[in-house]
């Protein structure tokens, strides 16, 4: 039996009709997802290698053979008095944010910000103040696990040489210029280098970066920017 | 496939709970700081961060570079935190009787006695001094400890004189009249045991608390694959496009005969 021809030229059939239009969803749908990962910038062994023209000091103290002085190190560089940090502000990275005071969990392991949508980075308080003698820490998420980026998703992407400002509750600006950025494993950190004594004003930003170990939601890495104070200005 | 949207994190919990107490951790205390240094020719090197809250000391050190093996076993290095005198690393002046290695004695008004021993449990009195049992062993150590520390030992860290010590040499790396030596510490020894290898004088932080370790900063949402949803749909959508494509090609060819 020869069926009635519903479909000639002039009109597509339903189902050829539907195959395309499913075909067309689908592959939209796939290729925005794919566009829209987002990864935070890992940096590179460059990044770890310092200016030429940074003066920032070394943590480390001189070779075996010498002995460190008692007292602190005559410094280099400006350095401010103790004052409360309030707010920072990245533009290379298109940061600005309050800052929160973090202590010590009961384990001893620094305190990190809340992971919520709107995240803050925070100041470690038993560290110096920044523009003070001495380590500044201050630290920030990489990611959350439920809203995406964090405040210092792009941390990585720091480079030696880009600037930073830190207004402080004593109405002044702290102008910090990137020394290096260094990826470490967490089972290899290198305590003495981030928390030890320096010799001029000098800061660390930190957040994590490397594989994220999905069984124990923990990042394998910390991405740390060594930064040193280059001047200030009322705020 | 990981889906790394769906999870809470532990992190978050932690943090929130934490920061909703009020300050768990003491500011009253303050930090030290030591860089060990190779002394005696060893290839070793590491640090030392005390964080200080009254007498309570939490002890974080890493060493690594030491000689691995004694005897076929770990080697066994004791440490110790010396006290009471210059507060200074021994130089090589300090070989007295030239044979090449500084002893623990020969090195003793640079740095002093035996205030407290850093042993990985038990004691920590200079009694505990020599006590292989209890020191860290092996080319490299991640120690941590919260001990008390006497008051004797708290005085010198304040004034500066207190200087860590490693012990335990590579005998290979002795002179030959060295090797044959015994220890002036413990005499069924030999002198490489027990002579100082690493050595570094305390001095205070510019951190009033130094944290243990490193910062858990992440959540993990961007991590791996995300949107897994969506391209799941989207595939999903893709293979009923190419099933409805394929029954309508059928019919095609069906209703063309």
């Amino acid at each position: 039996m020869i069926e009635p021809q519903h479909h000639g030229r002039r009109r597509l059939p339903p189902l050829a009709v539907l195959a395309v239009v499913l075909l067309l969803a689908g592959t939209a749908l796939v290729v925005v997802a794919l566009r829209s990962q987002r990864h935070a910038p890992q940096p590179p062994a460059s990044a770890a290698v310092p200016l030429g023209a940074v003066t920032a000091s070394p943590a480390r103290t001189p070779d075996a053979g010498t002995n460190p002085p008692r007292r602190s190190p005559v410094s280099s560089g400006p350095v401010l008095a103790r004052a409360l940090p309030l707010q920072l502000v990245i533009p290379a990275i298109g940061v600005s944010t309050d800052l929160l005071q973090l202590g010590l969990n009961p384990d001893h392991s620094v305190q990190v910000p809340p992971l919520s949508r709107h995240s803050e980075a925070g100041w470690y308080k038993y560290s110096p103040t920044p523009g003070q003698l001495g380590p500044a820490v201050i630290l920030g998420h990489v990611d959350s696990a439920e809203y995406g980026p964090a405040v210092f998703f792009r941390l990585g992407a720091l480079r030696p040489g880009n600037t930073l400002s830190i207004t402080r509750a004593d109405h002044t600006a702290a102008v910090f210029r990137i020394d290096r950025v260094v990826s470490y494993p967490k089972d290899h950190f290198p305590t003495l280098q981030f928390y030890g004594n320096t010799g001029n004003a000098a800061l660390r930003l930190i957040t994590c970066g490397g594989k994220f170990d999905f069984t124990t939601r923990n990042y394998e890495s910390n991405i740390v920017a060594y930064a040193s104070l280059v001047s200030s200005h009322p705020a | 496939m990981k889906k790394p949207l769906l999870l809470l994190a532990p992190a978050a919990a932690i943090g929130l709970a934490v920061l909703a107490m009020p300050g768990t951790a003491s500011a009253a205390g303050n930090s030290y700081q030591a860089q060990l240094n190779a002394l005696n020719h060893s290839s070793g090197s590491g640090s030392v961060m005390i964080s200080l809250n009254g007498s309570q000391a939490t002890i974080t050190e890493h060493f690594s570079g030491l000689a691995a093996t004694f005897g076929g076993k770990p080697y066994p290095h004791v440490q110790h935190i010396h006290i009471g005198a210059q507060g200074q690393c021994p130089t090589t002046a300090a070989d007295k009787n030239g044979d090449g290695v500084i002893s623990t004695t020969e090195g003793g008004p640079s740095y002093g006695a035996i205030g407290t021993t850093l042993s990985t449990s038990g004691d920590t009195s200079p009694a505990a001094g020599t006590t292989l049992t209890v020191a860290p062993s092996g080319a490299s150590t991640d120690y941590q400890r919260s001990i008390t520390l006497d008051s004797k030992t708290l005085a010198s860290l304040k004034a500066g004189t207190a200087v860590v010590v490693v012990h335990g040499l590579d005998p290979a790396t002795l002179s030959k009249t060295a090797q044959g030596e015994k220890s002036d510490l413990v005499p069924s020894l030999p002198l490489a045991a027990t002579s100082p290898a690493l050595c570094g004088t305390l001095v205070a932080s510019q951190m009033s608390s130094i944290p243990g370790g490193s910062a858990s900063t992440g959540g993990g949402s961007t991590a791996g694959l995300q949107h897994a949803g969506w391209i799941e749909l989207g595939a999903g959508l893709i293979l009923a496009g190419a099933a409805a494509g394929g029954v309508g090609m059928r019919r095609r060819t069906a209703t063309t005969r």
